[in-house]
């Protein structure tokens, strides 16, 4: 335990003294403290509130994981490079050790400058503000929907023979995407309905499509005796008295034109969580686990590459991870491609499967938008992120020092 | 047996030196990899270091061999000697002082230290070691340096104090105690490094060229330390190429060349000086020519 002190010890004067980490602090609170002033939204309070807490913390993340990857990546190379590292490896001190010290060390500051920035956000912020739990409609699982969208493709004698060719895991793989993005159409004076598992409260209901999408909205929502008009001026956003165990919303369509909804990603019900303070603190403490995986993956980098390459591998890999899913929700239908399209999609697949649960893991828009920063995610996400991960890394990393010291890696 | 002389091809072009040699110094030539232990008495001392035919070849990314920089060496080194380990530039020194200290891995053979693994916690308790360049953290002051190296010898923080205090009036840089490491010159920064490597009271001190870029006077007392060391019983393995140093200091040595043992045995019983001897059994000048040079 007193090796690893030291170690962390060490990494932690090595951070401060090399003015790396009072560099970050100053960033962070110069970036935070002016981004109000820098940046107009769109004139509205809530607007300027969303965007502040997005882009102000945001930016301050977006530096921390730059800078501390940068850091942690050359960190151990560059102690092996300049051989300082023998000094340390001779001693009774794990190798395990020495590297979760450098990740500690990390983290710290990390979290120190996450927290200042967190605090200068939180005094210009009313941190009593509710924040919000989203609830989906009861539906059917994506796969549920996959298979019967599958059977129902196969039934169609129209259907290509690429498609009853292919792999059925590749075309249901397929069918779960579009699932998540499945429309459902109402027509003129027709009605929907979705059934919610939730505890009577107070809530909102909302449509998450771009306002252009809802021009002709003009419905009525309904829950048991009460109603709530939906147009257009109310940007599909309203109050509604909604009780009861479970509930039903139907929506009639009182527009001159039929409307069309994702009901996986348009339709959603929030009901009043706890304070915005509470959702911040969650939120931070998501982001400082990101932010752990993150130094321990510049770590096992550095402990198995040179410097330079450990560095480029570190940020293609970032960019990889933080384009990827993108990449693939444009482009899901690998069955409409060429072969070398195929083989990068499979790629990028691959990678976004890999970090999906890094970049699923920002917290940062549900705090822009008022909405809980679930508990149990935040317990799922910091026992994975921030104990796991690099004690996995770290493992694998220890692994791969001695073979690199031999000159084999 | 083959014979010193048969066996060494520099025999003629040394012929004085060779005849100096005391016949009951230890040899053993690469080619043979049998040793020749013509004198001494057997000692009593259990063994610190044991090398068995011990070998590394480095290699590519793709596995593939480079270079051989040890083959079949080797050694023992016993409880309170000073050891030297000399040779040539590329001989294997350091090769094969990364494999005692677990830094490189064998590519066969066997090492123990205090009948351990060189990887193992427990050796590695005993041990300490000075590298060639001093390789400090230069953003540590000289007393957080000691303060760091005791932290990773699990030094109860009360001792590891003290033991900083004791040791930096050693090495006669208290005054400076509080400066950063990356401000100190060379000869200040190795006698940081001499203190770091003894911060562990370490029951084996390993070298490697402990006078490097050290003045006279410096290099007079990193000796006089060896040598006090030594009467306090500390094992000591040490290389150099100030052959004079070593014969000082040393109570054996090994010569390698080209990754392989030519002489070993106890300075003591060296009737020559040890530079003459080391130049009769390595003498690669064959390698580098002057003629041209001297033609035109």
């Amino acid at each position: 335990m007193r090796a690893f002190l030291s170690v962390v010890g060490l990494e932690l004067k090595a951070l401060v003294r090399s003015k790396a980490a009072l560099l970050l602090l100053v960033a962070a609170v110069a970036w935070t403290a002016a981004f109000p002033s820098l940046v107009t939204g769109d004139g509205t309070v809530a607007g300027a509130r969303e965007l502040d807490i997005h882009f102000s913390l945001g930016g301050v993340f977006a530096l921390l994981v730059v800078a501390l990857l940068a850091s942690a990546t050359g960190s151990l190379a560059r102690e092996r490079a300049e051989k300082r590292l023998q000094l340390t490896l001779v001693r009774p001190v794990g190798r395990v050790a020495l590297i979760l010290g450098k990740v500690v060390a990390h983290v710290v500051v990390g979290a120190v400058v996450l927290a200042v920035a967190c605090d200068i956000l939180a005094a210009r912020v009313d941190l009593a503000t509710p924040c919000r739990h989203v609830l989906a409609p009861i539906l059917p699982s994506v796969q549920e929907e996959a298979e019967r969208m599958y059977a129902v493709y196969l039934a169609d004698t129209n259907t290509p023979a690429a498609v009853r060719h292919a792999p059925k895991a590749t075309v249901l793989r397929l069918l779960a995407n579009r699932a998540i993005d499945r429309y459902e159409t109402v027509a003129t004076n027709a009605v929907a309905r979705w059934r919610f598992a939730a505890p009577g409260d107070a809530v909102r209901f909302r449509f998450t499509n771009t306002f252009e999408m809802r021009q002709d909205v003009c419905g009525v929502l309904r829950s048991g005796a009460a109603a709530s008009v939906v147009s257009n001026t109310t940007q599909a956003v309203v109050l509604f008295p909604f009780r009861g165990e479970s509930a039903e919303l139907s929506f009639e369509n009182r527009g001159t034109s039929a409307l069309m909804f994702r009901p996986r990603r348009d339709i959603q019900v929030l009901r009043t969580a706890d304070a915005f303070a509470w959702n911040l603190l969650r939120a931070y403490v998501v982001l400082v686990a990101v932010l752990a995986l993150v130094v321990s993956l510049g770590l096992l980098l550095g402990a198995c590459l040179s410097r330079p390459v450990a560095l480029f591998v570190a940020f293609v890999t970032l960019v990889v991870g933080e384009m990827s899913p993108s990449v693939v929700e444009q482009y899901p239908d690998e069955l409409e491609t060429n072969l070398a399209d195929r083989v990068g999609l499979a790629i990028t697949r691959g990678a976004a499967a890999v970090t999906r649960p890094v970049s699923a893991a920002s917290p940062l828009e549900a705090l822009a938008k008022d909405e809980c920063v679930e508990p149990a995610s935040v317990a799922g996400l910091v026992c994975a992120n921030l104990v796991v991960a690099p004690l996995l890394l770290a493992l694998l990393g220890a692994a791969l020092l001695p073979r690199k010291q031999d000159d084999l890696v | 047996m083959e014979t010193l002389e048969h066996a060494d091809p520099n025999y003629t072009k040394f012929p004085a030196r060779r005849r100096a040699l005391r016949p009951d110094f230890a040899i053993m030539c690469g080619m043979e990899k049998t040793k020749q232990t013509l004198g001494g008495a057997p000692h009593a001392a259990p063994n610190v270091i044991e090398l068995t035919d011990v070998r590394k070849t480095f290699r590519d990314f793709w596995l593939r061999p480079t270079v051989k920089a040890v083959d079949g060496l080797s050694l023992s080194v016993r409880k309170g000697e000073v050891f030297g380990l000399l040779g040539p530039n590329g001989s294997g020194k350091s090769t094969t002082i990364k494999m005692i200290l677990g830094l490189l891995s064998p590519s066969g053979g066997k090492i123990s230290l205090f009948g351990r693994p060189p990887r193992a916690a427990e050796a590695r308790r005993r041990l300490g070691y000075l590298p060639e360049l001093s390789y400090l953290h230069p953003f540590l002051t000289a007393q957080e340096t000691l303060g760091y190296y005791a932290g990773l010898s699990d030094l109860p923080r009360a001792e590891a104090k003290a033991r900083t205090r004791e040791l930096l009036a050693m090495v006669g840089l208290s005054d400076v105690a509080k400066r950063p490491v990356g401000g100190f010159s060379k000869g200040m920064a190795r006698r940081v490094a001499l203190a770091a490597a003894l911060i562990g009271k370490p029951d084996l001190l390993v070298l490697d060229e402990p006078t490097s870029g050290l003045d006279p006077i410096s290099t007079k007392e990193v000796k006089l330390l060896v040598k006090a060391l030594r009467a306090g019983g500390m094992t000591i393995l040490t290389t150099s190429h100030l052959l004079a140093d070593a014969q000082e200091i040393c109570d054996r040595v090994m010569i390698l060349n080209h990754g392989a043992c030519v002489a070993e045995g106890k300075v003591s019983e060296l009737g020559t000086s040890l530079e003459d001897f080391f130049l009769a059994k390595v003498d690669d000048a064959k390698d580098f020519t002057l003629a041209p040079f001297l033609a035109g």
